[in-house]
């Protein structure tokens, strides 16, 4: 077998976790956190059997381009629930990172996922791209379509495709109005005014503007400033995560110098899929000499927003009456660790009801383009969430990653029940303009 | 043809001392004094012979002799659960393990004990007590008897759902087996899992297995405090009453019903420190909605509870019925009705859904009773329940059957036997 | 690789994606959270019902291939290798809890339901399920009444037999039996009893049914920290000797502390000490007060540096967590970690635990212990790296004296590990031959051809055959 570089780093990988102590002991704590595994019951779909699968290939005893390894860490959703519940501390996400790269190498992966990346990755086709998207949007094609598609089956292919792109479009209004006492919130305003650059991102830059600007307006609200940050761009999540890592890279090196030349205290992140990937910018970037130090230096200044709107209370703002239940996206979860900021901001808005998610902290099945490449498992997943959000009872879902917005919006919508889906700053966003936050003008 | 009990003397003689060998009238006075007078001895035209080995060497030369000259043995202690279907043949020989009665081993702050199968309950309480410890097993009759016996029959009491059951405290135990092995299984600690779990097998197996010479048990801290409330009032109402103790999430040791010519008294017992009994006491008051009509404490209470596990002593007849415990009214009711066409009484371990019905002695005719015990299991099975014997006279025994239909697994059940005691020299019925 | 005819109607059987014959796939399936046995299966079933384990069992017993069966692989006595080929028949996919009995307390499920799942499922009536081994947001029950497990609580609760009420079996042969059951008392042995903790050898539980406790409305536990481990046990015994019952008594010694502060789930114990014991009473919140004062007496009496009570929920949590993945956290001091299990009797705790350390250094070798105190039950588990071949050979050496010790104090090999294929040549230290036949013989009563998890549990030859 020729031993190809990816192999070569997936195995100086594994033994740096072996020498730092990290290595898996085999003691299968990760197999019930980990949705395929649950849904399949096959351990070679858990956590531990992948690991186990990756160590095979390092020691020779297994091809990376085998059915086996391919199919089990392709059928990986990488939303890394394994993580916080191993005992041993193995970084499993890096290890999926060479382990897909290794994969790719072996065996090249299908064009349509090949191309989506590429579009992703590339502002020139990423724009038109997105722009027909928002145009096909707009013509109320998608949405129609989805209506005409719903029922039971389980939210996959075309019509998840359709559905998705129907669940990015603003939430229709939500109910209560603005309230008539304007001049009795104002704007924060402090001596610590840390300058905040928010990564516009692709998908969401393409696809959700609103929430962007949303996000501007929220933490500006709370006492920061906001500046522009030029010449950004895709964070390269989809990349490193389908193990196109060199892509990734490039990717990182670009939006690492944007961000230093916007000279930020902080970089906002309102994608948690992209937040996880930039708070690794360190580890991604550690072979290149020149730029592994400046790269941890910007990751440690990595936040949610969630966090920085924790941070400062959040400001309240105006009612917003309406029963909500919260899904916490994995890369937020389980990947930055991040779980009571969320919970802080929604707990800050008037008037909203709060109702627990079962299995909230489970992926929702999106995990990037899953639905592209796992449509069966995908749809599985992602209907159990649907279920699981319509249990609740709640009028809308609020999230934190335009993945998950999509994916649980098109599986709701497909249902027919009508239950918009939230970015959590869209819906504080919202309580500050009914509280006047904004001034008279409204947004 | 009269049986002179010779044939099973001489060889028995050849392994025990004469002095240890009962023959005739006074095998006759022995059992008398201590089972529970059923009337299989008394009027039974064989003679009996019972046999007092003093060692676990005595036991295997038995169990020899027996494979050698077809005798058939039926093991015992004191004698006290002779009557719960042990005794098939009057031909048989009942080997006490009374003189196997030693504490081997004792140690309070391991909290666990071994001893000689023989050893008394009460004898043993006795060795417990004054290091502030017991061994909460309270069978019924359980005090009449030794521990050999209790762990052999197997037979759990009313503190089972606090304490566990018999077959949870029984740590190991030596055995000699009807193929004359003498196999010692389990240990002394309190965790175990090496290997197959054979001390389980033979807790409960009445016998029919081997003859169980020496037992270690897990033993507990007696409680500081002991405080039974007592209520009463009617059937149904206690029931209700009882079954409401029982799902609380109150700490409730042991809850009781008790039925015979008056009220129905329903009783919950409290173990544990006087802070944690006080509270539950108030807190079980409230629930109930009334004051008990009397409450009884420690030494008092201990006694009351004595006397209720005693409570079938000296009936030749007691029956179980048995379903889940939230069928307690009805399983409650229906041995009413049994009790009444057996002139006795009832009584219910609450907790695990049982009631004992034990009859009076002058019950009536064979038939009558073969037909209300029939009657009775034909409707606890239809209800998804139970109707065993524990106590009965060969005769009906023989035409109810000690348990209904549904045993487990009866092909695996024979083939242990077999292994154990392929010669059947062990007379004891399979539980 | 199994025949190709047992192949095809193993997917006829289970579905095609019920039947694994992938060599590659395979691999994971080598071996257990044992890690130091690995054989690959000759192939890996995934049944959904009773009816298709039967189908199963009796089309690879037609075969003449030996059956494992397995829960969540993580099992730490190779009890769910599959040696010779042997065909794997996993529960993962049998993961329903068909009731939940409330008002009797009492649960029925299949094999596969995940044991901390199960206890979460009865928490909404106000009862869980007691037996909480280490690994109880993995392990299922089913693995649970195999090995019959134990777990931290179980010093005033027991072990997973006796919760154990009632079970559908599949037998060897294909056929089902039905064991036990709650709400009637039936004829015969207490095959519930037997079969709990025989390890695979007697058949596969595909329904089980169980017994649940209410839920305690108090718990409250202490943190003793001690500068010498011998002073822990000591406070052990002396606890238990005054009467007192706790829910829990554990100790968790230097090595293991440093791992488990290392780790993801520190739990805040001072890493210059060396024994923690962590004390747990429940019950009702009246009776608590007294116990936990009497107890912090005992242990300051024993000589512990500093007595410390959980202030709040969240600080228990913390607390256990660092308890219950020590043995994950192992793996951050050393690359391998050999697991002993072992009993004795509570009151030879102090001795054992100098007899240990001083093997420990005989051999030039750490060994961490954290155990369940309270029940004597003793986990040393020696660090080493396998790549250094002397180290293996003084581990094994280490391994079989602290073995002996324990056995020589009155104790046992296993206390809730299970014996597998690890401790099959320890059987000997504690049983003889006799005993050992007749443990043989059972097993041909349940499974006459040997079909079910040979190889494992019985030394062969040791008055077997």
């Amino acid at each position: 077998m020729p031993v190809s570089t990816a192999v070569h780093s997936l195995a100086g990988a594994v033994r740096k976790q072996e020498q730092g102590l990290l290595n898996c002991v085999h003691c299968g704590f990760c197999l019930p956190a980990c949705p395929t595994y649950r849904r399949l019951g096959d351990e070679a779909d858990s956590p531990r059997g992948r690991l186990y699968l990756m160590q095979a290939v390092v020691e020779g005893r297994l091809d990376p381009g085998a059915e086996a390894f391919q199919t089990h860490i392709g059928r990986c959703l990488g939303c890394r629930a394994c993580e916080p519940v191993c005992p041993s501390g193995v970084e499993y996400g890096h290890l999926l990172e060479l382990a897909r790269q290794v994969g790719g190498d072996a065996r090249r992966p299908p064009i349509p996922a090949r191309a989506l990346l590429r579009v992703f990755g590339t502002a020139w086709m990423a724009r038109p791209a997105m722009f027909a998207g928002r145009v096909l949007r707009a013509t109320g094609l998608p949405a129609l379509l989805t209506r005409i598609l719903a029922g039971r089956r389980p939210p996959k292919g075309a019509r998840l495709a359709v559905a998705m792109l129907a669940a990015s479009a603003p939430p229709p209004p939500l109910p209560g109005r603005a309230e008539a006492r304007p001049e009795t919130v104002t704007q924060r305003r402090l001596e610590d005014k840390p300058t905040v650059g928010v990564l516009d991102g692709c998908v969401q830059a393409g696809l959700f503007s609103r929430v962007n600007q949303a996000t501007v307006r929220v933490l500006r609200a709370n006492g920061y400033r906001v500046v522009s940050v030029p010449n950004q761009g895709c964070c390269g999540a989809l990349h490193a995560h389908g193990g196109d890592l060199d892509a990734a890279r490039s990717l990182a090196r670009r939006n690492l110098e944007a961000f230093e030349a916007a000279g930020v205290d902080i970089v906002a992140l309102n994608a948690s899929g992209c937040g996880a990937t930039m708070a690794e910018y360190g580890s991604l970037l550690a072979d290149d000499e020149e730029m592994a130090p400046r790269a941890r230096a910007l990751a440690s200044r990595v936040r949610d927003i969630s966090q920085l709107l924790a941070e400062r209370g959040p400001i309240p703002g105006g009612s917003v009456p309406l029963k909500v239940t919260y899904d916490a996206p994995c890369h937020l979860l389980h990947a930055q660790g991040v779980a009571d900021p969320p919970a802080r901001v929604l707990d800050s808005i008037p008037g909203l009801d709060v109702v627990p998610l079962p299995g909230a902290a489970e992926c929702c099945g999106g995990a990037g383009i899953y639905g592209l490449t796992n449509p069966r498992l995908g749809g599985w997943i992602g209907s159990d969430k649907v279920r699981a959000v319509l249990g609740t009872g709640a009028a809308a879902l609020v999230t934190g990653n335009p993945g998950c917005m999509m994916q649980i919006g098109a599986g709701l919508a497909l249902t027919g029940a009508g239950i918009p889906v939230l970015h959590l700053v869209e819906l504080l966003d919202e309580s500050y303009r009914r509280g006047g936050l904004y001034g008279k003008a409204g947004r | 043809m009269i049986d002179s009990g010779v044939d099973r003397v001489v060889p028995v003689l050849s392994v025990l001392p004469e002095d240890r060998v009962l023959v005739g009238e006074s095998a006759r006075d022995w059992a008398r004094g201590r089972s529970n007078g059923p009337g299989w001895m008394p009027g039974d035209p064989e003679v009996p012979v019972i046999v007092f080995p003093a060692s676990v060497e005595e036991v295997s030369a038995l169990v020899r002799v027996a494979n050698e000259k077809g005798m058939r043995l039926l093991p015992a202690g004191l004698g006290s659960w002779l009557g719960g279907g042990g005794w098939t043949h009057a031909r048989d020989v009942i080997v006490s393990c009374v003189r196997l009665n030693a504490v081997e081993h004792y140690e309070p702050a391991d909290l666990t004990l071994t001893a000689g199968a023989g050893l008394g309950m009460t004898e043993l309480d006795g060795v417990l007590r004054p290091n502030g410890q017991w061994l909460p097993m309270d069978a019924p009759g359980a005090d009449a008897g030794t521990v050999g016996g209790l762990v052999a029959c197997g037979v759990s009491g009313a503190m089972q759902g606090r304490y566990g059951a018999v077959r949870d405290n029984v740590l190991g135990i030596d055995v000699v087996t009807g193929a004359g092995r003498m196999l010692r299984i389990g240990g002394r600690v309190v965790k175990n899992v090496a290997g197959y779990d054979l001390v389980r097998l033979f807790t409960g197996s009445r016998g029919s297995l081997g003859i169980i010479t020496s037992v270690s048990v897990r033993l507990f801290p007696r409680p500081e405090t002991d405080v039974t409330l007592c209520y009463a009032g009617r059937a149904a109402e206690m029931a209700a009453l009882a079954h409401a103790m029982c799902t609380s999430s109150l700490p409730v040791a042991a809850v009781g019903l008790e039925a015979g010519n008056g009220d129905t008294i329903c009783t919950a017992r409290l173990l544990g420190s006087a802070g944690e009994v006080e509270e539950a006491r108030s807190r079980l008051i409230d629930n109930a909605g009334q004051e008990p009509r009397r409450i009884v404490r420690d030494d008092e209470s201990a006694l009351l509870h004595r006397e209720r596990a005693a409570w079938e002593e000296g009936s030749a007849l007691v029956v179980r019925l048995a379903a889940l415990p939230d069928r307690l009214a009805d399983t409650f009711e229906r041995a009413r009705v049994l009790a009444g066409a057996l002139g006795g009484g009832v009584a219910a371990d609450a907790l695990r859904g049982a009631v004992r019905v034990k009859a009076s002695p002058d019950a009536g005719r064979d038939e009558d009773i073969v037909r209300a015990l029939s009657r009775a299991r034909g409707e606890m099975e239809e209800a998804g329940g139970s109707m065993t014997l524990s106590q009965a006279r060969g005769k009906v025994a023989a035409r109810v059957g000690w348990a209904g239909g549904r045993g487990s697994a009866p092909a695996l059940g024979a083939r242990i036997k077999e292994l154990f005691d392929p010669a059947s020299v062990l007379a004891s019925r399979c539980p | 690789m199994v025949p190709a005819t047992l192949a095809k109607s193993l997917v006829e059987i289970c579905g095609r994606d019920g039947v694994i014959l992938d060599e590659d796939r395979l691999l994971v399936y080598e071996s257990d959270a044992l890690t130091a046995y690995r054989h690959r299966p000759g192939a890996v079933v995934l049944p959904r019902s009773t009816e298709q384990v039967q189908g199963a069992v009796r089309a690879v017993a037609e075969h003449g291939l030996p059956i494992v069966p397995r829960g969540a692989g993580t099992g730490l006595s190779g009890g769910a290798v599959a040696l010779d080929g042997a065909v794997v028949i996993g529960t993962a996919r049998m993961n329903r809890i068909l009731d939940i009995d409330a008002p009797n307390r009492r649960a029925v499920l299949q094999p596969g339901v995940i044991n901390a799942e199960l206890s979460a499922a009865a928490r909404v009536h106000g009862l869980y399920y007691a037996p909480d081994p280490s690994s109880q947001t993995t392990c299922t029950i089913g693995g649970n009444v195999a090995e019959n497990s134990g777990g931290p609580h179980c010093l005033k609760y027991g072990v997973t037999s006796r919760y154990v009420t009632g079970l559908a079996v599949v037998l060897a042969d294909g056929s089902v039996v039905r064991l036990g059951g709650q709400g009637r008392e039936a004829a015969g042995y207490d095959l519930v009893g037997l079969f709990v903790g025989s390890e695979g050898c007697f058949g596969i539980a595909t329904e089980i049914e169980v017994g649940l406790l209410p839920v305690p409305e108090g718990v409250r536990t202490l943190l003793g920290i001690f500068d010498r481990i011998d002073d822990a046990g000591q406070a052990v015994s002396d606890i238990v000797s005054a009467g007192l019952l706790p829910a829990a008594l554990e100790i968790i010694d230097g090595p293991t502390i440093r791992a488990v502060e290392d780790s993801v789930f520190a739990a805040g114990y001072p890493t210059d000490a060396e024994a923690a014991l962590v004390i747990e009473f429940d019950g009702l919140k009246a009776g608590l007060d007294e116990d936990v004062e009497r107890a912090a007496v005992l242990c300051e009496r024993a000589g512990a540096r500093e007595v410390r009570s959980a202030r709040d929920e969240e600080e228990r949590i913390a607390l256990w967590k660092g308890r219950k993945k020590a043995f994950g956290a192992m793996g951050r001091i050393a690359p391998d970690l050999l697991v002993q299990d072992a009993t004795v009797p509570r009151t030879t705790l102090p001795a054992i635990l100098r007899g240990i350390s001083e093997i420990g250094e005989r051999y030039d070798l750490v060994v961490a212990n954290v155990f369940h105190a309270g029940d004597g039950n003793l986990h040393p588990n020696i660090l080493f790296d396998r790549r250094d071949e002397h180290e293996l050979e003084r581990v094994e050496r280490a391994s079989k004296e602290i073995m002996q010790l324990c056995v020589d104090s009155g104790g046992t090999i296993t206390g809730e590990h299970g014996v597998g294929l690890d401790k099959k040549h320890h059987m000997e230290l504690i049983y003889g031959p006799d005993e050992l036949a007749a443990m043989w013989g059972v097993r041909r009563a349940f499974d006459p051809g040997g079909v079910m998890n040979p190889g494992k549990v019985l030394p062969e030859g040791a008055g077997g055959d």
